[in-house]
């Protein structure tokens, strides 16, 4: 994409990261002298920059990175601490107590060459027969993950793979594609392969891929031969720009509170004009200049809605005007089903975005705002700092690209709940209309949850949940007792020791299958004590006596096993008030030491039918359960 | 500013090094900031400050505070 000059002193005087962000994802690459004041300008900027450490292992030069590093940490807030491992492919950086291990890195980057996986690559791929190609496919991917296998032993913090691209198009020139030893095809499968193997076999690992960087900014913009053959950096700007931004992008994603809501403006925003002064007829959505962008941008939606993200409006409308456009408009992508919620009323916009928290259960911090007006992107900045406002660009073919570098929107990993949850909140709408009902008539709280027909399944340490259950630990954080937070490969642990109880749950009812909704970690080390290091619960299945049934059958297959006593901890954070009498309403006791405990004897867990709720025993009952082991 | 005094801050900026630390004489084999990757740095200052494209095979030569005025002149910078 050709891109407009840098307008110098309009750069400088802009007051949020955001505007910042998106002036330069416009314009063009700045130049190393202008990095510098750029950097300052954005790291001068409220809310102060948070530490991210980074460690970089590489086979060619990383250092000339640094300042686009810096650069596009500033612009999100962050200051990066970066770590470069020695040159070249280094695995004594790979053990305790190495200077990268010591680093404490947040991320480990590594970027790697396709020469460095197999000494068979440095001939052409296209050289060899299929049936050859497979195996050196598999000898390269063995090398690859003895690699990451090494470095994911340690403590490095998220690892990032890259492999180079090839600087020259593929050695069969423009016949690559029809040649049945295709080195963009060998390529393409080799890469598939190695996402299948960190999905399934390797935690906390992302495979970042460069080809899609050389694929936005172009062959020649991402290699400058001067720089990789005077001194072997790759990168030409225009690619270290596109590459730094990336890999802290991922930084913001881990180290920010996890986003989950994109709340949207409509007029500017879904489509050109105001419905309310325009008319339905009058508004820019459809196939012609400017209506096309909004389409576009729509359809973008539609691709963060399968990442996870929940879609949900807030427009100052004439509800029915608004109406009127999603049920009925030729060329409307976005339908009501694809809206968790909506505020489409005359409050103020930060009322209803406090309205919509509520609602939706989950904390405003996870809400990205999206409006085109510098008004409520002022007020909604300046009265919620925890929503991250992006303001729609004001030149429509813009607007389909404003999330795109939003990186609270990169995933870092995607769960079966992630894709059904707009789905999932649609069911909640419906049950809180429900309950609506049974209170009107009477019925109150019990009646309406037994007519939900709920079941609760829960899994003691079952590895196949791993990354939501690690998930859910980064995420949870108003129904969260302790607010521990693990990674993927602690939970594995966890999950593996014998000394440990992994627990979850998921829920089904009436209207649908929640997914995995709640963990319990204990640790059983002590004979019979058990400590509850976490107790957490997902906010969409709250005020269903779920928590409460859930530790109760816990409580129960411990009792069964000999523990004689529970011991937990409440540590509160701004977060979570809504757990604070979590414990003592569920018969533990605080000691002078500010910790509870429940003597399971004196205090034994109720029957099952205490609960509107069928738990699934089978599951609970399952071989594989290691509490026996501990009595 | 003269072309000494833009060479001077640019190279003091690139090697984050103070701007009296660079004289006319100044060549890489003073300065321990100014090492191989700083001076592929530096190339890429020079060629975004003076408007150039620098081709792989000067970068060798320009080694010098000296080097560098005469290079620039030479591309009519000066």
């Amino acid at each position: 994409m050709s891109k407009r000059k840098l307008e110098w002193d309009k750069l400088l005087g802009l007051g949020t990261r955001d505007a910042l962000r998106q002036a330069l994802q416009h314009s063009a690459v700045p130049t190393l002298a202008q990095i510098q004041p750029i950097t300052e300008r954005a790291a001068s900027l409220e809310p102060a920059m948070e530490e991210f450490r980074l460690g970089v292992v590489h086979s060619y030069t990383s250092d000339l990175l640094d300042p686009w590093l810096s650069l596009a940490g500033a612009l999100e807030g962050l200051d990066v601490k970066t770590y470069h491992a020695p040159y070249g492919l280094n695995l004594e950086e790979a053990r305790a107590g190495s200077d990268l291990v010591t680093h404490a890195p947040d991320i480990t980057l590594m970027l790697l060459r396709r020469e460095d996986l197999h000494p068979a690559l440095v001939r052409p791929v296209v050289g060899l027969t299929p049936g050859e190609q497979a195996a050196l496919s598999s000898q390269l991917l063995d090398q690859l993950f003895a690699i990451i296998n090494a470095f994911r032993t340690h403590r490095v913090g998220h690892l990032v793979v890259t492999i180079l691209p090839q600087q020259a198009g593929p050695a069969l020139g423009v016949y690559d594609p029809q040649s049945e030893r295709s080195e963009a095809a060998w390529w393409s499968a080799l890469k598939a392969e190695i996402g299948r193997r960190l999905r399934v076999a390797v935690e906390a690992a992302l495979f970042l891929d460069l080809d899609d960087v050389m694929a936005q900014v172009g062959r020649d913009g991402f290699f400058d031969p001067r720089l990789w053959y005077s001194a072997l950096f790759p990168f030409a700007p225009a690619a270290a720009r596109e590459v730094s931004r990336r890999v802290v992008g991922l930084g913001a994603a881990l180290k920010f509170p996890k986003a989950k809501v994109i709340a949207l403006d409509v007029d500017n925003t879904l489509w050109g004009g105001i419905v309310g002064e325009d008319g339905f007829d009058g508004i820019a959505l459809g196939h012609e200049y400017p209506g096309n962008a909004y389409l576009a941008f729509q359809r973008r939606l539609l691709d963060f809605q399968q990442r996870g993200f929940i879609l949900v409006l807030c427009s100052k409308n004439n509800s029915a005007d608004v109406q009127q456009v999603l049920n009925t408009h030729p060329h409307q992508v976005l339908k009501p089903e694809h809206f968790a919620a909506m505020r489409i009323n005359w409050d103020p916009k930060t009322d209803n975005l406090v309205a919509l928290a509520e609602e939706l259960n989950l904390g405003l911090d996870s809400f990205i705002f999206v409006d085109d007006s510098d008004y409520e992107c002022a007020l909604v900045r300046r009265e919620l700092p925890q929503v991250e406002v992006v303001q729609t660009p004001a030149r429509p073919v813009e607007v389909p690209y404003c999330l795109d570098q939003v990186s609270r929107l990169e995933l870092i990993s995607l769960t079966a709940e992630d894709l059904r949850k707009t789905e999932m909140y649609a069911q909640e709408r419906v049950r809180r209309e429900l309950r609506k009902n049974a209170d009107e008539s009477g019925g109150g709280l019990n009646g309406y949850l037994a007519s939900l027909e709920m079941v609760m399944t829960v899994g003691i340490d079952e590895p196949a949940p791993l990354k939501r259950l690690a998930q859910m630990t980064q995420k949870t954080n108003q129904f969260n007792l302790t607010t521990r937070r693990y990674d993927e490969q602690q939970m594995r642990r966890m999950i593996d020791a014998p000394n440990w109880m992994v627990a979850h749950f998921s829920l089904k009812d009436a209207f649908g299958d929640s997914g995995i909704v709640g963990l319990a970690l204990f640790d059983l080390s002590e004979p019979a004590v058990a400590e509850l290091d976490t107790f957490l619960m997902s906010c969409r299945v709250i005020g269903r006596k779920a928590e409460s049934a859930f530790l109760n059958a816990l409580l129960k297959r411990l009792a069964a096993a000999g523990v004689r006593e529970v011991l937990a901890d409440y540590l509160p954070t701004p977060k979570n008030g809504l757990v604070t009498n979590f414990l003592t309403d569920h018969g533990f006791a605080v000691g002078a030491d500010g910790r509870f405990r429940r003597n399971l004897n004196a205090t034994p867990p109720l029957p099952d039918s205490t609960y509107p709720i069928v738990i699934d025993v089978t599951r609970v009952e399952a071989p594989g359960i290691r509490i026996g082991e501990m009595v | 500013m003269d072309l000494f005094a833009t060479i001077q801050q640019v190279i003091a900026t690139t090697l984050k090094v103070p701007p009296d630390k660079i004289t006319r004489e100044t060549s890489e084999k003073d300065l321990a900031a100014w090492d191989s990757i700083a001076h592929v740095n530096l190339m890429m200052v020079l060629e975004q400050t003076f408007d150039l494209f620098i081709e792989v095979e000067d970068f060798v030569k320009l080694t010098s505070v000296a080097a560098i005025v005469e290079y620039l002149r030479e591309q009519g910078r000066a």
